[in-house]
């Protein structure tokens, strides 16, 4: 494996700490025609308002994000000033593609932390049915080589590469497992969008007989698309200690590009994935020697089971079949050891504008324990998120319950 | 046969040929198995316009494609679009063998969508009458002395006598011989007013209901009841939600650039042209104007190929539309990765393969390209890469 870098990392430097004040979501499902743009914005912010016991006159900064290219909707932040409560103050907007999510939680925190405003509200939303998903993926591809081959996101080299290195019955049998452990998570999350009430004992007949869509991809694996919004308030320290009983602090962030080229992933050599060069990066500047032993939950943005099992090898920076071991030893319950997406993750729900703040939202919950059905019994006192998309690039982030790093 | 939204699996199928579009099907010839569990099998015969629907009793033969449904609900709430169709097959609750694009590409355009027929009511005014003393109102009725008679005409008619006295009310069959008023019609004439579907008013202007005696009272009579609901009646449905529908369709034209620029010439002349990373020695294919890795320009351009080793492959089974038309593609097609002769060991160049060539297609294999007839420095000089046998 090629790395990308060898150069010791920076320590992140921050003016001043930040937390997380304030959280709203809506429900996620696959329709929200009762209710347009502004309007289901409109609904995550007051969400987030309330929970922050806070009115738009606390609010300095607002920043605005979706993937502007699904729904065709230019300058939506415009269209949406009555909803997102921007009028008459300062705002941005942001569009990354499915990471736009997490970098808006970077936006604020650098906004907040630089000393430029001290209480930023920052809302992720899609509505995913208005637009054409498949159609705005294939446009965000580079329009002078790839737009004419690559349409949508789905690929199954992952499950291929996985089938290759581990054997089909065991692949499989873990993807799957993967998949019911999501779904038993979103069963125990009400606002999750899809939650079918799988049991074990379907993976067998699943694995066989739910449709193809590439190589070992079927539908199954998958994730929805989804209509929903969320929202996030986040402030100083010393703000935050006046006004919140449960601040969560944002300790740190990275965000990691890729080269544009899908090309060279899938050669014979390959270069070392954005998850694993973005934690590897981001632990050592922290001082995590032991990913699994350090945090006490992951929310992280996985697109299909096979990605998400495949990832938290890469993120976790696990060796050989230890992240399988770990799935097929339930440590990824929500009683193991290192509970994954309590809420049902992105397969369960994936309103992708919202997606990516979903997790470090959802992360956030965990620590506060206000999570509700899907709150982890043992204390969590540290939390990771992650956010993913374009040709592989990777938001992640460390939310801490105390300020003691 | 089990009711679902108001509708059953057979009236799906009893519907289609009805709901067929020949026009929309010149070109089809398919056979299409439907199974319900609990319901039964149909096979769909599509040819050249032509429709046929069979009930079949047996197995299900000869059918290139088949739908089956684990329930009536998710077969009639999938048609409704009450359930996702998404979601009943991600769950396996629907199962397509064959081909599964058929249900969102063929069928929409080939079929009128199903819809709940209005049903008519059952309701008869045996019904109705049987129902008086229920929904009686004796707080409205203190005092009224009266009888009713009710005359009407018809094969569900009858004669019936509505007594009110003392708050209390009942009904004989027959009519009284001493009645306050006495009204005659056709029996579904009292149907409809009692359903709303007439109005009572225009009945009697237009003569189709004729009354006997105290016309006051025959008006007053229904104060002293609770309106008639038809349990078989459907909830109304929700209103409307409006939605507007809009088709984006822009025009682009995008520069290359030096790298590109160099590439698209090279396609021209039927070459791969790569460039290479003066540091690390990367042959880029497609290049770029610098190595992301070295962060240095890349000045020297090389030829890879034509020739070269697949390292992955991705076979597409889920109809996605072709990027450059937006037409949906047939499948099962396959993008691969290949490392062209003469690249670094990094740098695959992904491309479509041969249709024709997937069965026989593997990891490791060698493939050469295959050229349009005219190459004119743009995406579709090149068609695809086949099997170099």
């Amino acid at each position: 494996m090629k790395k990308q870098s060898e150069k010791p990392a920076k320590a992140h430097k921050k003016n001043r700490n930040v937390a997380i004040v304030g959280i709203g979501m809506t429900s996620l499902s696959s329709h929200k025609e009762d209710q347009n743009q502004p309007e289901m914005i409109h609904e995550a912010v007051r969400a987030a308002l309330a929970d922050a016991k806070m009115t738009l006159d606390d609010i300095d900064c607002i920043v605005h994000g979706n993937m502007e290219l699904f729904e065709m909707q230019f300058h939506p932040d415009m269209w949406h000033v009555l909803g997102s409560g921007a009028y008459g103050k300062d705002e941005y907007r942001i569009t990354t593609g499915g990471t736009v999510g997490a970098t808006m939680v970077c936006a604020a925190d650098n906004l907040v932390a630089s000393g430029l405003y001290d209480t930023v509200l920052a809302i992720g939303f899609e509505k995913l049915q208005e637009g054409n998903t498949t159609g705005g993926i294939t446009n965000m591809a580079d329009p002078l080589w790839f737009r004419n081959i690559q349409t949508g996101a789905l690929t199954g080299t992952t499950a291929a590469m996985m089938i290759d290195e581990f054997g089909a019955e065991r692949a499989k049998k873990a993807a799957m497992k993967y998949r019911i452990l999501m779904d038993k998570h979103a069963m125990l999350n009400e606002r999750a969008h899809r939650r079918f009430g799988l049991e074990y004992d379907q993976a067998e007949d699943l694995m066989k007989t739910s449709p193809q869509l590439v190589g070992e991809l079927r539908l199954i694996h998958m994730c929805s698309q989804s209509d929903g919004a969320c929202a996030m308030i986040f402030t100083h320290e010393k703000r935050a200690k006046k006004v919140c009983k449960k601040p969560v602090w944002v300790r740190d962030h990275i965000t990691v590009h890729r080269e544009e080229n899908m090309s060279n992933l899938y050669a014979f050599e390959k270069p070392e994935m954005t998850h694993h060069y973005a934690a590897r990066k981001l632990f050592d500047r922290n001082g995590i020697k032991d990913p699994v032993k350090y945090f006490d939950v992951f929310e992280m943005y996985d697109p299909s089971a096979w990605w998400g099992l495949d990832w938290t090898r890469e993120f976790l920076q696990l060796k050989g079949d230890e992240h399988l071991r770990m799935l097929e030893d339930g440590e990824f319950d929500l009683d193991g050891k290192l509970p994954l997406n309590p809420s049902g993750g992105v397969i369960a729900s994936n309103p992708i504008g919202a997606t990516a703040m979903l997790r470090p939202a959802e992360a956030a919950l965990q620590i506060r324990g206000d999570a509700g059905g899907h709150q982890i019994k043992k204390e969590v006192r540290h939390a990771l998120a992650s956010g993913f998309g374009g040709t592989m690039w990777t938001v992640l982030m460390m939310l801490e319950k105390d300020l003691d790093w | 046969m089990a009711e679902f939204y108001g509708t059953t699996v057979a009236d799906i199928f009893n519907t289609m040929p009805k709901r067929f579009k020949p026009e929309e099907a010149k070109e089809e010839d398919i056979a299409i198995g439907y199974e319900c569990k609990g319901e039964g099998k149909w096979k769909v015969t599509i040819k050249h316009g032509t429709i046929k629907v069979e009930e079949v009793k047996g197995d299900l033969k000869g059918c290139a494609t088949t739908i089956r449904a684990a329930d009536a609900e998710t077969f009639i709430g999938t048609t409704l679009g009450k359930i996702q169709a998404m979601d009943a097959l991600t769950t396996g609750k629907l199962r397509v063998v064959g081909d599964v694009k058929l249900l969102m590409t063929l069928l929409p355009k080939i079929f009128v969508q199903y819809t709940v027929p209005e049903k008519k009511s059952s309701v008869v005014a045996k019904d109705i009458i049987s129902t008086i003393t229920e929904r009686f109102r004796p707080d409205k009725a203190a005092g009224v002395d009266m009888k009713v008679g009710y005359d009407l005409a018809g094969p569900d008619g009858g004669k019936w006598t509505i007594v009110i006295k003392d708050g209390k009310c009942a009904v004989k069959e027959g009519l009284a011989k001493d009645l306050t008023v006495k009204m005659t019609m056709p029996a579904e004439i009292y149907v409809g007013m009692m359903l709303g579907t007439i109005s009572g008013e225009s009945a009697f202007t237009s003569g189709q209901v004729k009354l006997d005696g105290d016309m006051m009272a025959a008006g007053a009579t229904s104060r002293f009841f609770n309106k008639f609901v038809d349990p078989n009646a459907q909830a109304s449905e929700a209103e409307e939600l409006i939605t507007i529908k809009v088709t984006n369709s822009i025009n682009c034209r995008f520069a290359t650039g030096t790298a590109y620029g160099m590439w698209f010439k090279g396609l021209k002349e039927k070459k791969f042209l790569a460039n290479v990373c003066p540091k690390c020695g990367r042959t880029q294919i497609t290049p770029r104007e610098i190595c992301a890795f070295c962060r240095v320009r890349c000045n020297e351009f090389v030829e890879l190929g034509p020739k070269g080793t697949i390292t992955a492959a991705d076979v597409v089974y889920f109809a996605s539309p072709d990027p450059l038309t937006g037409a949906v593609r047939k499948t099962p097609y396959a993008m691969c990765w290949i490392l062209l002769d003469n690249a670094s060991a990094q740098e695959a160049f992904c491309f479509d393969i041969k249709r024709e060539d997937l069965p026989k297609m593997k990891i490791g294999a060698r493939v050469r390209p295959v050229w349009a007839k005219e190459t004119k420095g743009t995406f579709t000089d090149l068609l695809y890469f086949e099997l170099d046998k």
